[in-house]
């Protein structure tokens, strides 16, 4: 070998030691990498904390929703099992001819079908799909029966809000539904807020808000109507968290059973409404379309809140098919709309009332007669009576009593506008009440400054007149009357309408009072009894109760049960019929038209406010009849009715539901 | 080209003598690296045989008896067929670009029939006999002459443009690495080394702008600042590095790693097998195989050294090279020490290539191990 190779040999000796050196040293760096990452991790444990949220995902509880009571605790709003099918699409030997099988026995139709086919093909296949919810008993027993044919399908006994009044608690309770895309996108927003982010999502960020994920989630539903909707915040809740371990694909790998917090259950509620009650009243508007409010004058509690036509709540829970919500959107008699705190009407001649009062305070002397020959002229024109030849001459007593415009028209221009307008506030109009309810409309008071801010002309004079027998602008809500006929009765205190008796932890309520003239009130009261039981008043032939008061126990039992020496017990109203058209100078000049040939659209509201009873007034009762035509004659029977059942069952007298007694009963604290 | 006998003695003379002259300590790790591989393939089909632990086990046992059969061939085999060799792998490599198939966006593959090739895997060992064979035939006064290193040169730059072209980064910086590791066992000079090293970052630069495709250059960017786009390129090195990190000295167990196991660690059964190894056996897990490759390396350094021939020595220390390169690509990369580059780890990770290379470079290595003291001529070459 020759001494050059030999330098070769030398060179790749010294060579493969220099590249050895190197290699180790490229070992000792992936050595020194993996130690590093474990000890970053051993210290700020972000690795850690990085591959645990990898593979545990937080699955949200629903909670159980608070149920609602009414006041004597008959529920009204409860959380009941529900039978469901779903299919878990991976685990079906054939998808679709399962399905189809599935909804023949369970009654759906072909293309409630083929949605769900679609919707299982769609999914991810291990991702439980919803067949069907609802069952009855029998079909729910047909799956079962039948299920180890049924390859993926699960029969199981779900939680779900359910409304056993059905209709007649529609309006004032509401509904729950899942929670839409816009209600979403408000809580996602309050947490992008929380995380201190912008209102949009940056490229490439990972944000994921926790209430929106919880939202979307299959079993949550948020009231949307009612006190559902109002007090959502103490119905709903606290939603328990659950972890699970999943895996890349968001398939759930194990129960991890570890449960980081347990749901806690919404708020029970007591409400002030008795069911009886409100049943009654929704069954005695019959297919009408109009509202009864029943409100203790003393306390301010709604004892009958009725919005008729109703519509079933439990159609809603699971979402309603878009037919049957465009019929019942579409019905003339607006069974959606919820009339007694939304619905803001021209109250007639109940307002007469508050005229009465307004024009007290003016110095009004209830002895002075007016004449009244059908009609009054003020300002060049003719206002007329509703009575054709008039009610001739008249004091305070008669033309209340007589519902006469022409003594009204005085009374009202005695008082003057603002008068009667600040009246009209005091006694509860022209705003909406702290009440659990949503959309409660505020009516209109018209005054000056309201007449002002609406139009650039002065107020004209005979815009009083108008408003002083309730047409005009004046816009009330039956809830409104309801509370101002309370007002009245309750001897002048400022009684604020309550839903919720029990349940929120509110003090019990105290009432102002309220600055009225005493004796004019002594007078409209005396006057309202007159026109429920005397000659001449306007509800006379609905004034009768039929009742009386048991000597012994004080109680109200039926006049034909009574025993001698038995008083009677009397109730006082006015009525009210509110004109929905105008009648034009031609009409009037021939012959007005009667309701009954008008369109139902173009009929007279009819109205009935009242009190009972007489001598210690404890209940004030309101009826509207949409379109019903005479006060007198529709919507006086109404009350007289409700007004009877309620002295009857006398709510007020009797002990209501408390959270604290009935948790005692069970045997546990109050939640 | 002859298989006469040489004139020295101490070449085995038979079978059972090669046999014996075997390598064991280099056959044991392998085995032991392999068995690893197996055990985490089980571990990522939990536990069912049947499928890819069966497939790697059966596949290295086949390729392993290739190999102790090759490495029976006397050394002279592979100086015969190592321009040969060389040849044929750049014709295929020609043949990629004329025909191949693409497959996954890279046009790698060669179909024959059934067979599907991988013609730079080819070129990995044959380009280590090559320069092998050209140093050692070069007379050692020219040895460290400018001249000489253009063949070396052009032998490297001809496959590495085409292995880039196709577009495959990885194998063209391990053939390229490769290269110019056997260049600098040969005694490459320093000065060139500078000079090329000054080249090669201006080259780079070049590559960045112009050159390399945009997914390659997103891997770049993507190592260099990872959090820019953790759910796109960054996401396989990010999820790795969480898995390693979290891992812990034992790791969590076998089966239980729950990056691998539940899907959010990718192709865990191929390029980020080491990921999983240390996620379910910690950094002792790291270590072992760690270890065990670097035992692979010294055996095989130690056969060089022992070597009596320039191209033993180079061959064996080449295939040291480029089996060094592939550990360290890989495990640096899953660990986020460089950019993503797709090379697995070889006896470790699902795949027949990569094993095939190395094993066919063991065998070489083997060979010269067996043949270690068949004296050269006297003129210093092998006949």
């Amino acid at each position: 070998m020759s001494t050059l190779k030999r330098d070769l040999f030398d060179i790749f000796t010294r060579r493969a030691a220099i590249a050895s050196v190197g290699a180790a040293g490229a070992f000792a760096a992936i050595g020194a990498r993996l130690i590093y990452l474990q000890a970053d991790d051993a210290f700020g444990g972000e690795y850690t904390k990085a591959a645990e949220a990898n593979r545990f995902d937080v699955r949200f509880v629903p909670p159980v929703r608070g149920v609602i009571y009414d006041r004597f605790g008959d529920p009204l709003a409860l959380t009941s099992r529900d039978y469901r099918v779903s299919i878990v699409p991976e685990e079906a030997d054939d998808l679709e001819r399962t399905i189809q099988a599935l909804g023949a026995l369970v009654g759906m139709t072909p293309e409630q079908v083929e949605r769900r086919v679609r919707e299982a093909r769609n999914r991810k296949p291990w991702d439980e799909v919803q067949i069907k919810q609802g069952l009855e008993w029998p079909q729910f027993a047909a799956v079962n029966v039948r299920l180890p044919e049924f390859k993926g399908v699960i029969a199981h006994v779900g939680e779900q809000r359910y409304y056993p009044y059905k209709a007649a608690f529609a309006h004032p309770i509401g509904f729950v539904q899942r929670p839409n895309q816009m209600e979403i996108e408000a809580v996602e927003q309050e947490d992008r807020k929380a995380a201190g982010l912008g209102p949009k999502a940056e490229p490439g960020e990972k944000f994921d808000s926790p209430r929106a994920r919880y939202s979307r989630s299959p079993d949550v539903r948020v009231g949307k109507a009612g006190i559902e909707a109002a007090l959502e915040g103490a119905l709903h809740g606290e939603p328990g968290r659950r972890q699970v371990e999943v895996n890349a694909t968001g398939r759930v790998v194990s129960e991890v059973g570890r449960e980081e917090k347990v749901a806690a259950p919404g708020a029970a509620l007591v409400l002030s409404i008795d069911a009886e009650l409100q049943r009654f009243a929704m069954e005695r508007m019959g297919g009408q379309s109009g509202s009864v409010v029943v409100m203790d004058v003393m306390t301010g509690d709604l004892i009958v809140m009725a919005s008729a036509p109703g519509f079933d709540p439990n159609a809603f829970v699971n979402g309603i098919a878009t037919p049957d919500f465009k019929a019942l959107n579409e019905d003339e008699k607006k069974p959606l709309f919820h009339k007694t705190v939304a619905g803001a009407y021209k109250p007639g001649s109940t307002f007469k009332l508050v005229t009465a009062l307004a024009a007290f305070q003016a110095g009004l002397d209830p002895r002075t007669r007016v004449n009244c020959p059908g009609y009054y002229w003020f300002g060049g024109r003719r206002f007329h009576c509703w009575k054709r030849g008039g009610h001739g001459e008249v004091d305070f007593r008669a033309g209340l009593k007589g519902s006469c415009n022409v003594y009204f028209y005085q009374a009202g221009l005695q008082a003057g506008q603002q008068r009667i307008a600040d009246m009209a506030r005091q006694l509860g109009f022209g705003r909406a009440f702290p009440l659990d309810v949503p959309g409660q409309a505020a009516g209109i008071v018209p005054d000056q400054a309201w007449w002002a801010s609406k139009r650039n002309e002065p107020w004209p004079a005979g815009m009083t007149l108008n408003t002083a027998i309730g047409q005009g602008d004046l816009l009330v809500t039956p809830l409104q009357l309801a509370v101002m006929v309370s007002r009245l009765a309750n001897g002048g205190r400022a009684v604020e309408p309550r839903l919720v008796r029990d349940g929120l932890g509110r003090p019990e309520p105290g009432a102002a009072r309220l600055d009225l003239p005493a004796d004019g009130v002594a007078r409209t009261l005396d006057a309202m009894v007159a026109i429920s039981n005397e000659a001449g008043g306007t509800a006379l032939r609905s004034g009768d109760l039929g009742l009386v008061r048991h000597p012994v126990s004080g109680r109200m039992v039926d006049v034909a049960a009574a025993p001698p020496g038995s008083e009677r017990v009397r109730m006082g109203g006015k009525t009210g019929t509110a004109q929905v058209r105008i009648i034009t100078a031609g009409e009037r000049a021939t012959r007005v038209k009667k309701n009954d040939e008008l369109d139902w659209k173009l009929r007279d509201h009819a109205w009935f406010v009242c009190f009972a009873p007489a001598d210690k007034p404890r209940y004030a009762a309101v009826v509207l009849i949409e379109h019903g035509g005479n006060g007198s004659s529709v919507a006086a029977p109404i009350a007289r009715d409700i007004v009877r059942a309620t002295l009857l069952r006398d709510p007020a007298a009797r002990p209501a539901m408390t959270l604290a007694r009935a948790a005692t009963l069970a045997g546990k604290k109050p939640a | 080209m002859s298989f006469a006998a040489a004139p020295l003695s101490n070449r085995p003379r038979n079978v059972s003598d090669k046999w014996k002259r075997l390598n064991w300590g280099i056959v044991t790790v392998l085995v032991a690296l392999a068995a690893i591989g197996v055990v985490m393939h089980l571990s990522v089909a939990e536990g069912a045989w049947s499928g890819r632990p069966l497939s790697h086990a059966s596949r290295f046992a086949v390729v392993l008896m290739f190999t102790v059969g090759l490495a029976l061939i006397d050394t002279r085999f592979w100086v015969a067929i190592a321009y040969p060799l060389y040849a044929a792998a750049l014709a295929l490599l020609v043949a990629v670009e004329v025909a191949g198939a693409t497959r996954m966006g890279a046009t790698r593959w060669l179909d024959i029939g059934p067979l599907s090739l991988q013609p730079s895997e080819i070129m990995k060992i044959a380009i280590v006999l090559a320069l092998a064979r050209y140093y050692h035939h070069l007379d050692a006064r020219f040895a460290s002459s400018f001249l000489a290193l253009a063949p070396p040169l052009i032998m490297i730059g001809a496959p590495v443009a085409l292995v880039m072209h196709q577009p495959d980064l990885g194998t063209a910086l391990l053939i390229a690495g490769t290269g110019v590791g056997v260049m600098f066992l040969a005694g490459l000079r320093w000065r060139y080394i500078a000079a090329a090293g000054a080249a090669a970052l201006a080259g780079a630069v070049w590559a960045f702008q112009f050159a390399l495709h945009d997914y390659q250059r997103q891997r770049i960017l993507t190592f260099l600042d990872p959090e820019a786009d953790p759910l796109g390129a960054g996401y396989h090195v990010a999820q790795s590095k969480i898995a390693i990190g979290a891992a812990g000295v034992m790791g969590q167990g076998y089966q239980r790693g729950s990056q691998s196991q539940l899907d959010f660690l990718p192709e865990k059964h191929t390029d980020f097998i080491f990921t999983m190894i240390v996620e379910e056996f910690g950094l002792v897990g790291a270590f072992l195989v760690l270890g065990l490759f670097a035992a692979l390396l010294g055996f095989t350094m130690l056969v060089a050294l022992r070597a009596r021939t320039l191209f033993a020595r180079l061959a064996a220390a080449g295939v040291a090279v480029t089996t060094g390169l592939y550990v360290f690509i890989n495990t640096a990369m899953v660990i986020g020490l460089i950019p993503v580059v797709g090379i697995p780890l070889p006896l470790l990770s699902f795949g027949g290539t990569a094993m095939l290379t190395v094993m066919m470079g063991m065998a070489i290595v083997l060979s010269i191990h067996v043949h270690r003291d068949a004296a050269p001529s006297s003129r210093g070459f092998l006949w």
